[in-house]
């Protein structure tokens, strides 16, 4: 039985033994990647009959092949046979085929697939994976999946500006990139896997080369990744300090850098599971990660494509903690949005879903500079940005949180709304501020009365005080004028030049 | 008056403006720091201002930035050099805020002051701050410190070298691709102030490390750095240390690294010296012109010229021209459009035999090119091109390229090409212009867009200088003041803008016997817009024509034109004749 199998194995064997995959695949980080020692005596297909050409770029890699043949079927060998045809099948489908030719090696490319679909079925299987099947499979998953990406042409194509098509580009090996995927999510979830024996060869560098490929344009790639490395940090627990601090780096790169990463919104979703995980009470670490690493993802200006998964990591850090309301709130005036209306729309759904959930010394603490911003946005010439911010009076939650705090929060918002009254251009915005003033005369007459005289007060006062800062300033000029300064003033006109002490 | 001599307290001033809410208030005062610093004089500024400014420092990133920015040149109102250390307290928080432009602009600053500092005081107070900032808790503090090793270095004694060299290579393997990225991208300076010693141990093994990092982003900014890396050292160490991790990111599978590489090589070939740029650097670059990725290739056949004039001629034409030929018929625009950008340098390197038999059918394909921009750039560099080929057979192919240009679909094409008409005509010489070109040039005036009608008359006015005014009175004139008639505003408008531009060419005799008639004529205009733009014109032409005419033609026009109902006209009319009077009084 074993003899037949055998001699189906690639009759190449022996010939192209030595320059494989090293050329496709050896990869560009240094020492990464779970590269084969050829120690292991039970890899029967060690002829692995790809023969690398060149390195190519980017997403292609072409190796020539000369021709694959299919295995035995599992069914056809014995139990204690199947690992070791497991792997040869596995070795079998590191060749990697030029798909940019869809006439090219059609047979070969479908014989891969058809093994692809047979490992497939096995590895949901119940046979415990032997060590060299699992180095066998990582390499396999290493030397298909880890590609570099071309460069993203709809960015630097730019034809004029004219050319708005946004149609992502796809790699055309997907069909079998998708099953190759698939074979690792069951591969990875199988409870046959040891993770003690796994950790091994899904290591540190394995998993840096699997975030890289988040930045894929493809949602269906992302998706895969993200089940991946899902079950990757539930079934690896070593690895979870690491995956959490490799994901960050990636977003403060993102936040910090370059703002360019497809796929942030993947990752976010990843953490909003793992923060739901996190023990109570929370870690020092992750408070910070939230203070470091979700408050200032709400700066780039792609926050829509990811604001949904954000808003959600930061929902639960809440929830675990909610006197942590207020950090939040205070980073979300920070990051405030001056000229983007679109994310100042997303600010204020994201503040109205905090203040739902916030406490009253919570609230207390950060009421001031909310609501000199909530009063901001109520004065937006952008309708929607107003329209919201008023709606937060729709809230029973927030209204009522309002009422409690009103002899602090009137004076702040007051002005916005009489602005508002006097001259917006919106009708709906100025029925709801109209509403709101009134909302506010009922809570309590006496002080809407009080805070009104002195807001008027205040208006008569605004140019005085634009005249008086204006004089100030003159004076300031002035007596600069009168004191030359020490060296002399050639130093003003070449920072760079040593000043001449008298 | 009586309230001037109230006591000012400059501080005061600044701490109410920084707490007002408006963000503008708070940049404007913030630009204004020198102004504060100078009332309150250079000791206060020392021990009022500046911890002031230490301490408040919670305020929106733009705010911040601008104290980073002015606070580099504060020097001065400190009370010169030797106090110039006070700076370094608020700068040094600004290195460890978190948005990047802060960060970039504090160390900046930073440089700019550390450069100017005593050595003493360098050693008291600079290089403890880089200490502390390399040892910041956060990142952001270590990536702003790898930017001020280089200011640091080079006045500390001895011991304090070797620890700052041995801080960055900590540096160099922080834990955080942030802070490695920017020890890789700040390496070439840093390694421009150690001694040539310790270069090669110390800063070779620190750019070895980041070349073999295991991000890519990482690795790239270390390639980036390398040909001034290599700058620094002896030739033969740079062809042994550098030339071979080069060569080695050359064939790399990430398309940016060997993009990267393609970008650097050049120079990098002007630090090793001619042998290894013939064994390994030449075919480096041949591959990287063959890459699969047309980014590399776009920055490879960038280069093409310069390479070709650091290579034998033979070399050249042997190796890089078969490439050139393939790159013209490159499947990517954007390849071809780099190539025919450089392209033409060629030609003196290459000799005249090799230019006409190898170099000029590359350089007509590329001229016929289906793509503007390669077209475009070739006819940019028209005055190399004149050289090679001459002029008989650049018109001949040149001709049917720049008619097509001059229709192009895109207006920022045809823009480009009006722009290159003065040098052409220059180039072809008068008889060969009125032929062929003048058509066009008055083509452009009627265009459908405002750009393009203004330059195409600011085109004549460039022509009128070049050719003179009897060449314009005879080609250009009488075609442009035909279009008085067009019942076209837009036209009409146009050929106002284009005497305004010509009379000052023509001289006086000819504004005012040819050109002066018109306006006045299109003082009657119907359209509004006109009869101001007539005014304007009129305004312009005063200090053109002698005085007499102004009196006699100028001044009745506009007068007639300031009692027009159209409130522009008027307004405009009013402003004409304002300024005769001025011409008038200071005459």
């Amino acid at each position: 039985m074993l003899r037949q199998f055998l001699s189906k194995l690639p009759r190449k064997s022996g010939k192209s033994d030595s320059p494989e995959l090293t050329g496709s695949t050896s990869c560009t980080t240094a020492g990464s990647s779970p590269q084969p020692h050829r120690s292991n005596s039970l890899n029967l297909g060690s002829g692995r009959p790809c023969a690398p050409k060149r390195t190519s770029s980017a997403v292609f890699p072409a190796s020539v092949v000369a021709g694959i043949e299919p295995l035995l079927p599992f069914k056809d060998v014995p139990n204690s046979e199947k690992m070791n045809l497991f792997v040869s099948k596995v070795s079998l489908c590191c060749v990697t085929f030029d798909f940019t030719d869809p006439t090219k090696n059609l047979i070969e490319k479908d014989v891969k697939r058809q093994t692809l679909l047979e490992l497939l079925d096995f590895v949901s299987g119940s046979v415990r994976f032997s060590e060299p099947a699992i180095l066998a499979m990582c390499r396999m998953c290493a030397v298909n999946l880890f590609r570099v990406f071309p460069p993203n042409y709809r960015s630097v194509v730019s034809n004029g500006g004219e050319n708005d098509d946004e149609e992502p580009m796809f790699d055309p090996a997907w069909p079998h990139l998708q099953i190759v995927y698939d074979l690792l999510v069951k591969f990875i979830t199988s409870s046959c896997l040891d993770a003690k024996v796994a950790k091994k060869y899904i290591d540190h560098s394995f998993i840096l080369r699997l975030l890289d490929l988040f930045d894929s344009e493809d949602p269906r790639e992302r998706d895969c990744l993200k089940t991946i490395l899902h079950r990757v940090y539930g079934k690896f627990m070593v690895h979870r300090p690491f995956i959490r601090k490799a994901i960050s780096n990636i977003f403060y790169r993102f936040v910090f850098d370059i703002e360019r990463h497809n796929g942030i919104a993947e990752l976010l979703e990843i953490f909003g599971s793992i923060i739901s995980g996190f023990a109570l009470p929370l870690k020092e670490e992750h408070k910070i990660f939230l203070w470091r690493v979700l408050i200032p993802l709400h700066k780039p200006k792609s926050l829509g494509v990811y604001f949904q998964q954000l808003s959600y990591c930061v929902s639960q850090f809440i929830e675990k903690e909610p006197k942590l309301c207020s950090t939040v709130i205070r980073g979300l005036l920070k990051y405030w949005p001056i000229t983007n209306s679109q994310k100042e729309l997303m600010f204020l759904g994201e503040l109205e879903e905090i203040l739902e959930a916030i406490n009253m010394v919570e609230f207390q603490k950060v009421m001031v500079p909310l609501f000199w911003r909530i009063g901001c946005c109520i004065n937006s010439f952008h309708f929607q940005v107003a329209e919201r911010a008023l709606f937060f009076w729709n809230n029973d939650q927030i209204v009522n949180l309002i009422a409690h705090n009103r002899h602090v929060i009137l004076p702040i918002i007051l002005p916005a709304l009489e602005k508002n009254a006097q001259n917006h251009w919106n009708h709906a915005v100025l029925n709801l501020t109209i509403n709101v003033r009134k909302m506010f005369m009922e809570m309590d007459d006496q002080l809407f009365i009080s805070c009104h005289i002195h807001f008027k007060e205040e208006e008569a006062k605004v140019s005085i005080l634009a005249e008086k800062r204006k004089e100030a300033w003159k004076q300031l000029e002035n007596a600069a004028s009168l004191k030359p300064i020490a060296g002399n003033t050639a130093v003003l006109v070449t920072p760079l030049a040593t000043p001449i002490a008298y | 008056m009586s309230t001037v001599e109230a006591p000012l307290y400059p501080i005061a001033v600044l701490i109410d403006e920084l707490k007002n809410d408006d963000i503008q208030l708070r940049l404007d005062s913030i630009r204004r720091l020198s102004t504060i610093a100078r009332a309150l004089g250079e000791e206060r500024t020392r021990s009022e201002l500046i911890p002031f400014l230490s301490e408040n420092n919670d305020d929106d990133d733009e705010v911040l930035l601008a104290m980073a920015e002015e606070l580099g040149v504060f020097i001065p109102y400190v009370g010169g050099v030797e106090h110039a250390h006070v700076l370094l307290t608020p700068l040094e928080t600004l290195c460890t805020v978190e948005e990047t432009c802060v960060r970039d602009k504090a160390v900046e600053s930073l440089c700019k002051i550390g450069s100017q500092m005593r050595e003493n005081d360098l050693i008291e107070w600079f290089t403890p701050l880089v200490k502390r900032l390399a040892a910041g808790e956060w990142f952001t503090a270590r990536v702003s410190a790898c930017g001020l090793f280089h200011i640091a270095y080079p006045s500390a004694p001895e011991t304090l070298k070797t620890e700052l060299r041995s801080i960055y290579g900590q540096l160099c393997q922080d834990d955080m691709p942030m802070v490695r990225r920017s020890a890789a991208s700040n390496l070439w300076k840093f390694a421009g102030t150690v001694e040539s010693a310790h270069l090669k141990a110390d800063i070779m093994q620190m750019f070895e490390d980041l070349t073999q990092d295991d991000q890519d982003t990482v690795r790239l900014l270390a390639v980036e750095g390398c040909a001034a890396l290599g700058k620094l050292l002896e030739p033969q160490d740079c062809a042994a240390r550098i030339l071979p991790v080069i060569v080695t990111f050359s064939q790399d599978k990430s398309w940016r690294v060997r993009y990267m590489v393609a970008n650097q090589l050049y120079e990098l070939c002007e630090a090793v010296g001619p042998e290894p740029i013939r064994t390994d650097l030449l075919p480096a670059y041949v591959r990287l012109l063959r890459d699969n990725e047309a980014e590399v290739r776009i920055a490879a056949a960038g280069k093409v010229t310069k390479f070709c004039q650091i290579l034998s001629p033979e070399l050249a034409i042997q190796h890089i021209l078969p490439c050139v030929k393939e790159l013209s018929l490159d499947s990517s625009q954007h390849v071809r459009a780099a190539l025919a950008s450089v392209v033409m340098g060629m030609a003196p390197v290459l000799g005249k035999d090799a230019t006409i038999e190898q170099l000029l059918p590359i350089f007509l394909s590329l001229l016929k090119d289906e793509f503007p921009d390669v077209r475009l750039n070739i006819i940019s560099k028209l005055d190399q091109v004149n050289q090679v080929i001459g002029i008989d057979l650049l018109s001949q192919s040149l001709l049917p390229a720049i008619v097509e240009l001059a229709e192009d679909r895109h207006w920022r094409v045809r823009l480009a090409i009006i722009e290159y008409i003065p040098l052409l005509a220059n180039q072809l010489g008068v008889g060969f212009f009125d032929d062929k070109l003048g058509g066009l040039c008055m083509q452009w005036l009627q265009d459908k867009v405002y750009s393009i009608r203004d330059a195409a008359a600011n085109n004549l006015k460039r022509l009128a200088e070049e050719f003179g005014p009897d060449w314009a009175m005879q080609h250009i004139i009488p075609q442009v003041l035909e279009i008085a008639n067009d019942s076209h505003y837009l036209h009409r408008m146009t050929l106002l803008r284009a005497i305004s531009l010509l009379g000052p060419v023509l001289g006086s005799e000819i504004t005012r016997s040819k050109l002066l008639p018109v306006v006045v004529n299109a003082s009657k205009d119907r359209v509004p817009n006109i009869k101001f733009n007539v005014a304007k014109v009129l305004q312009s032409l005063i200090s053109v024509v002698d005085q007499s005419v102004v009196e006699k033609t100028i001044r009745p026009c506009l007068v007639e034109l300031s009692e027009d109902p159209d409130v522009d006209v008027r307004y405009f009319a009013v402003q004409g004749l304002q300024s005769i009077d001025q011409v008038t009084m200071s005459s």
